[in-house]
């Protein structure tokens, strides 16, 4: 009997010790920046090691929580940018957790079908976000659904009350059409989800506008983006390489 | 006689073996290769993470795990002893190349008995270039030695290069320096010349802008400071270090 009891409180003893990953995390970050802002813990693709997103940004903690590493980690053998994938997959679970009713959508009408989707964090006054939904028929013809998330940058004075009122007008499509052309949408006041979307794009590392995550959170250079035949490509090669490794 | 001869040989062995390359070293070797063909590696030693090597490339650090599978690349804190080890290290090899260029390659600006050295890549024709040296009696008032090497930010074929090359080559070099830093132009002149190679060893030490500053430690202070800032800078610097031990 008195060898059981000996050996669990042993056991608490060392986890004690161990503590939880955000234990572990949360201090050794409290001694070199104790300012900056933890949102994600989580278990490593790297072994050995947590993994936190720390002010937006990926940092790995060594288990015992010495050593922090603010920077990215690659799988060597794959040539895979391990820091990619863990914020791609960080920001589709977040995102997932967003509801219809707080995005505003531009579908492939029928005859087209949807073959992929993208969310697209937006600024109305930012001009590539302008240019990108400028064609927004292009990308739906060429059967990418386009999700709107509100993200106005703080450079842009007065661009999150634009939000507001385009989010507040009766048909929120054209309005936001409208006012993605220039047009000012004027003002109106509801109850609204700019604020909790621009703390979401924040507390994700999205710093800029247009921002667009494929379906599986993967971060698509605007470069690409900006080409709906390009954008269309680099969705199929996505969607292929993520079946391959499936 | 014969054990005694074949124990030295052994010793000898043993230190071979010992400066020559661990397999975990050739491991990173082979990672980094892979990741990054072009990368020129200078240095691979065991880093202060256990279970990693460090490996130097030009101005850059990268982790590589012992079994040659995981690359981590930025910043490697210790987060008991708030060191940037990263940092740390990098200074030490920035230093070393720094410091492996003569004072006869170098234009030297310096008080009679200087307190602190700084190591300067300015180009010619860059504005704040021109602000530091503007004010040099100041620095050199303060007990601060300016070292200058040159940095043409546009290029080997630039007329900023040709520019330093002819202040080099002037009878006078710190005058001529001095004169083309006010705006002057340089009167044209070629001689065998350490700028190719001082341009070169910038990228050595990730010199990216002009000027770039650093102190006699390694530490890459940056860019323009006033004479103040630039003492108050050493000093705490210095203050730094003894903390850290």
């Amino acid at each position: 009997m008195r060898l059981p009891l000996f050996f669990t409180g042993l056991l608490l003893a060392v986890n004690a010790f161990a503590g939880a990953p955000e234990d572990t995390v949360r201090q050794a970050m409290a001694t070199l920046a104790p300012k900056v802002k933890i949102d994600v813990v989580q278990e490593s693709a790297v072994p050995g090691f947590y993994e936190a997103i720390a002010g937006g940004e990926f940092v790995y903690v060594s288990k015992d929580g010495r050593y922090v590493i603010d920077g990215n980690a690659y799988d060597v053998a794959n040539k895979r940018d391990l820091t990619a994938s863990a914020r791609a997959k960080v920001r589709k679970v977040a995102i997932d957790k967003v509801g219809p009713e707080k995005r505003i959508t531009f579908l492939p009408s029928a005859p087209l079908a949807t073959k992929h989707k993208v969310v697209v964090f937006t600024d109305v006054d930012c001009p590539f976000c302008r240019r990108f939904h400028q064609q927004i028929a292009q990308y739906n013809a060429k059967g990418i659904a386009v999700d709107y998330l509100f993200y106005p940058l703080s450079i842009h004075p007065g661009a999150d009350k634009k939000a507001e009122a385009v989010w507040c007008s009766k048909d929120r499509p054209n309005a936001f059409t409208a006012a993605m052309a220039g047009q000012d949408p004027g003002k109106g006041a509801c109850p609204n989800p700019v604020p909790e979307l621009t703390h979401l794009a924040q507390s994700l590392g999205i710093s800029g506008t247009p921002t667009i995550l494929a379906d599986d959170g993967t971060q698509i250079p605007s470069q690409i983006a900006m080409s709906p035949d390009q954008l269309a490509a680099e969705l199929d090669r996505l969607a292929a390489a993520s079946a391959a490794h499936n | 006689m014969k054990l005694r001869l074949c124990l030295l040989a052994l010793i000898a062995a043993a230190t071979l073996a010992h400066a020559a390359e661990t397999p975990q070293d050739a491991a990173a070797r082979k990672a980094l290769g892979e990741l990054v063909p072009q990368a020129k590696i200078d240095t691979v030693e065991a880093a202060p993470l256990p279970g990693y090597r460090q490996v130097i490339v030009g101005s850059q650090m990268v982790y590589i795990s012992d079994d040659g599978k995981y690359m981590l690349q930025g910043t490697l804190y210790d987060s008991k002893n708030k060191i940037d080890l990263t940092g740390q290290r990098l200074a030490v090899d920035h230093k070393r190349k720094v410091d492996a260029v003569p004072a006869s390659k170098r234009i030297v600006f310096a008080p009679p008995n200087p307190k602190h050295k700084i190591t300067v890549f300015t180009d010619i024709d860059c504005g704040y270039c021109r602000k530091l040296h503007s004010q040099i009696a100041e620095y050199n008032k303060r007990g601060i030695e300016v070292d200058y090497l040159f940095f043409p930010r546009s290029g080997l074929n630039s007329p900023s290069y040709d520019k330093a090359v002819s202040v080099w080559c002037a009878k006078d070099r710190n005058a001529a320096f001095t004169a083309a830093k006010a705006g002057k132009n340089p009167d044209p002149l070629k001689c065998e010349n350490p700028v190719a190679d001082e341009y070169k060893l910038g990228a050595q030490v990730g010199v990216d802008g002009t000027p770039t500053v650093f102190a006699a430690d390694g530490t890459k202070i940056g860019g323009y400071l006033s004479p103040d800032q630039m003492l108050s800078k050493l000093e705490n610097l210095g203050k730094a270090t003894l903390a850290g031990n």
